[in-house]
């Protein structure tokens, strides 16, 4: 499968082709839709999270991390508005954000914004 | 175990025995000083076979891991241990050829053993690589591995990836001659049975490659009544579940590895007792990598030497602190006891005991410290609502909750191997998870732990594995299935009741009792094999049970038999003739097949197998028979043996029931034997890793 391939690349650019790839594959069988998309995401995920770097001056590693970890890094790093942003794009459902969220500020150790809950 | 029972029992050391003679035969075919080079999967087993001190004694001067780097051997004869995989043979030829190309060219002599044997394709590797006629291939067939004096093991830890997920069959075979090399030690199973499909292929294996044409053939065995193949795949729920035992929870929660786990050395520091040499040991004895460099230590975890271990590997972990409660309060006496000795004999007949006492007081120690580290792992919110959710699921309460509570654990970040065994269970219970429900979970485990999770979750609702069905089911699903039909579902209620897998505990309602272990009423006499699991009777051992401890399928111990259910019809042990609440030991009765749950057992998928073996020199019927007659009537005196065997992996819970079985009833012993030991989080984690 070209998507155990891409996984295995760490380079980002030659990555994402490869996702592309596998993407390519998984929609070619109509019942593998799911699959599909949820490579496509991938793809999406990667992306962003290239950007995210990018903003960051490449301080900061995202590139490859799951959503609910790049979510985490974001609070962690103050970047709140990202963190909201992910949420919306990959349709995390509130459950879980709200837990990454707590999870994240208890690492941080901001009551404050425990407090705020 | 009365020692009129012992006489006829198994030996086990036999086959340690015939492991290391094998082992020290191939080394001494190669004379003079040699390097030893483990394949590092290989050195658990080894360890268990052998002691470094051994090899040393046969002119293993170094010994050193397999690894892609260079090698640089101090002696000319190279040995090379290995199992046949690919990046292994490669390796080795990369090393042959580093040596040649070195000016001048070092010269060694390669010897290539394989475990358990070669292949067409390290034939071809080794030509393709154009060092074939550098390298002596031999094979070192490692069979069965004696972990406890009941438990036999291959040490494949993949097995189960193998076989139902990579299709790859070597493991079956190997299986195979391992059991036809038991045969060979202790005669012909007279009586082979077996449930599922590989199951059955390994059985025709067995049958086929048993040496019963050769003029030398071995007569039916005595003490081994018959051999029960059991088919991971005909119960994937139990090993989905959390294991209840205490060796069970161990494995759960810290991992054991080729019957070593890994605890922190402070457990082990009691330098001063005598019998200090065991306990300490490590287990990578001839690792090159120091010891001091890690902060945790390897024990060898085995009841052999340790007879508190012995008492509390198959307890309910809830009775485990009591227990140990109970060997503290005993070994405080001792002490006590040596404050009142007054006379001379009283001081040396305690001094003689000393060693023993420091020996318990040390195993003392270690488990109280792991009990204290599993304990607060028990008690976490994640843990307990796991076990509810199973708890649930197994009693086909609310599913839809369930899967509602799964939802939640994910979102809270809970270990990915939980989430996909509750998954699992949820789709083995219910039959199949509704496509939506199915694709919003996978969704939620992808984005928590990472979309490189993406071939797990394919595989796992693979038709080979189908632990994970949606509904309906893909098209292409059906395509592969033999006759375009949609396979037998499983049918997980009908067999609930009919095996009594659930086993509800007196006023602990079904539904809702989750929430941690069900601490058991009884410590000593668990009255059912459900205790493993606190709820729950493993399917595997409740088919062996079907075949060999048919009382205790239909009823509780403890309680009166239905009358005429197996009462004398059966044999003239009559098994179940149950008394009562006394603790009578039940009188095996031989085995007679899968009689009786035929049906029960038919609706389960899977292939059926009941063949009875006969010594080529009997197959007339005659002989056969009388023989048959001869031994039935001896059994009343004698003790037999039966071997399980799980094609697959088991689980420690599963062994824990199987020796309660053996406890429980008079005139036949257990042995199990197995691929490999699992739990549910290995087997997870075999099959989702992406490499190998």
């Amino acid at each position: 499968l070209a998507f155990e391939e891409s996984s295995r690349m760490t380079d980002p650019g030659a990555r994402i082709t490869g996702v592309t790839a596998a993407q390519k594959f998984f929609s070619e069988d109509k019942e593998r839709a799911f699959e599909a998309k949820m490579v496509d995401e991938q793809n999406k995920l990667l992306v962003f999270q290239q950007q995210l770097e990018k903003e960051t001056d490449g301080q900061i590693k995202f590139f490859g991390l799951s959503v609910n970890e790049t979510i985490k890094v974001c609070l962690l790093n103050g970047m709140a508005k990202r963190a909201e942003k992910i949420r919306a794009d990959f349709k995390v459902p509130d459950k879980r954000f709200w837990y990454t969220k707590l999870h994240a500020l208890t690492q941080m150790r901001d009551f404050e914004g425990l407090d705020a809950f | 175990i009365s020692e009129a029972e012992e006489q006829n029992a198994l030996d086990l050391n036999l086959i340690k025995e015939f492991g290391r003679r094998e082992l020290v035969d191939s080394l001494n075919a190669i004379s003079g000083a040699k390097t030893l080079v483990l394949d590092p999967s290989l050195v658990g087993p080894l360890g268990l076979l052998t002691e470094v001190s051994l090899l040393k004694h046969h002119g293993v001067s170094k010994i050193f891991w397999l690894e892609a780097s260079p090698l640089a051997a101090p002696t000319t004869a190279i040995i090379y241990l290995t199992r046949p995989t690919i990046g292994h043979i490669k390796a080795i030829a990369n090393h042959i050829k580093q040596h040649s190309a070195t000016s001048p060219p070092s010269k060694h002599l390669y010897y290539v053993l394989l475990v358990p044997r070669s292949s067409v394709l390290v034939k071809k590797i080794f030509e393709d690589e154009g060092v074939l006629g550098d390298v002596n291939l031999s094979t070192f067939e490692m069979g069965f591995i004696p972990l406890e004096d009941d438990l036999l093991s291959l040490e494949r830890d993949s097995a189960f990836k193998e076989i139902w997920m990579n299709g790859d069959e070597t493991v079956i075979y190997d299986s195979a001659q391992a059991l036809v090399k038991l045969q060979r030690a202790y005669g012909l199973f007279p009586r082979i049975l077996g449930k599922g499909d590989e199951a059955a292929r390994l059985i025709n294996l067995v049958t086929r490659l048993s040496p019963s044409s050769s003029p030398t053939a071995p007569l039916s065995s005595d003490k081994i009544d018959s051999l029960i193949v059991i088919d991971r795949k005909v119960d994937m729920i139990t090993p989905m579940l959390t294991q209840l035992t205490y060796e069970g929870l161990i494995d759960e929660l810290i991992g054991i590895k080729n019957s070593y786990v890994e605890v922190p050395a402070s457990l082990l520091a009691q330098p001063t007792a005598p019998n200090s040499s065991q306990a300490g040991s490590s287990a990578s004895g001839p690792s090159s990598t120091p010891l001091s460099s890690e902060k945790k230590k390897k024990h060898h975890l085995t009841a052999v030497n340790d007879t508190l271990f012995a008492e509390i590997r198959d307890l309910n972990f809830s009775a485990v602190p009591r227990k140990l409660q109970k060997a503290a309060h005993r070994l405080d006496e001792e002490y006590k006891n040596r404050l009142q000795s007054k006379s001379i004999a009283q001081i040396k007949e305690f001094v003689g005991r000393i060693g023993g006492i420091k020996a318990d007081h040390q195993a003392l120690n270690l488990h109280t410290g792991l009990s204290e580290l599993i304990a607060p792992l028990t008690r976490t919110t994640i843990f307990d609502k796991s076990l509810e959710i199973q708890q649930n699921l197994l009693a086909s309460y609310d599913p839809s909750g369930q899967i509602t509570a799964i939802e939640d654990l994910i979102a809270q970040g809970a270990p990915l191997h939980l989430v996909i065994r509750l998954i699992t269970l949820a789709s083995l219970t219910t039959g199949s998870l509704k496509q939506k429900t199915l694709e919003s979970l996978k969704r939620e485990i992808l984005q928590a732990h990472g979309y490189t999770h993406l071939p797990l979750l394919i595989s796992l609702s693979s038709p080979s594995l189908s632990m994970i069905l949606p509904n309906p089911l893909p098209s292409s699903y059906l395509k592969e299935m033999p006759n375009h039909q949609a396979p037998p579902k499983f049918p997980f209620t009908s067999a609930r009741k009919s095996l009594r897998l659930f086993f509800e505990d007196l006023g602990d309602g079904g539904g809702g009792s989750g929430g941690g272990p069900v601490p058991s009423e009884t410590v000593e006499g668990e009255p059912d094999i459900s205790y493993v699991y606190s709820v729950w009777a493993p399917m595997s051992v409740r088919l062996v049970q079907c075949v060999a401890q048919k009382g205790a399928v239909l009823a509780p111990l403890n309680t009166p038999a239905p009358p005429g259910a197996w009462g004398d019809s059966a044999t003239g042990g009559g098994a179940g003739g149950t008394t009562g609440g006394k603790k009578e030991k039940i009188r095996a009765h031989p085995i007679v097949g899968w009689k009786g749950f035929e049906d029960i057992v038919g609706n389960i998928p899977g292939e059926t197998v009941d063949i009875v073996q006969l010594p080529s020199g009997a197959s007339q019927g005659a002989n056969g028979g009388s023989s048959g007659l001869h031994s039935l009537a001896q059994r009343d005196s004698l003790t037999t043996t039966t071997i399980v065997f799980f094609l697959g992996g088991c689980t420690f819970a599963e062994i824990a029931a199987l020796r309660w079985m053996t406890k429980q009833s008079k005139g036949r012993r257990y042995v199990i034997a197995t691929t490999g030991i699992i739990s549910g989080r290995s087997l997870i984690e075999s099959l989702g890793s992406i490499n190998s």
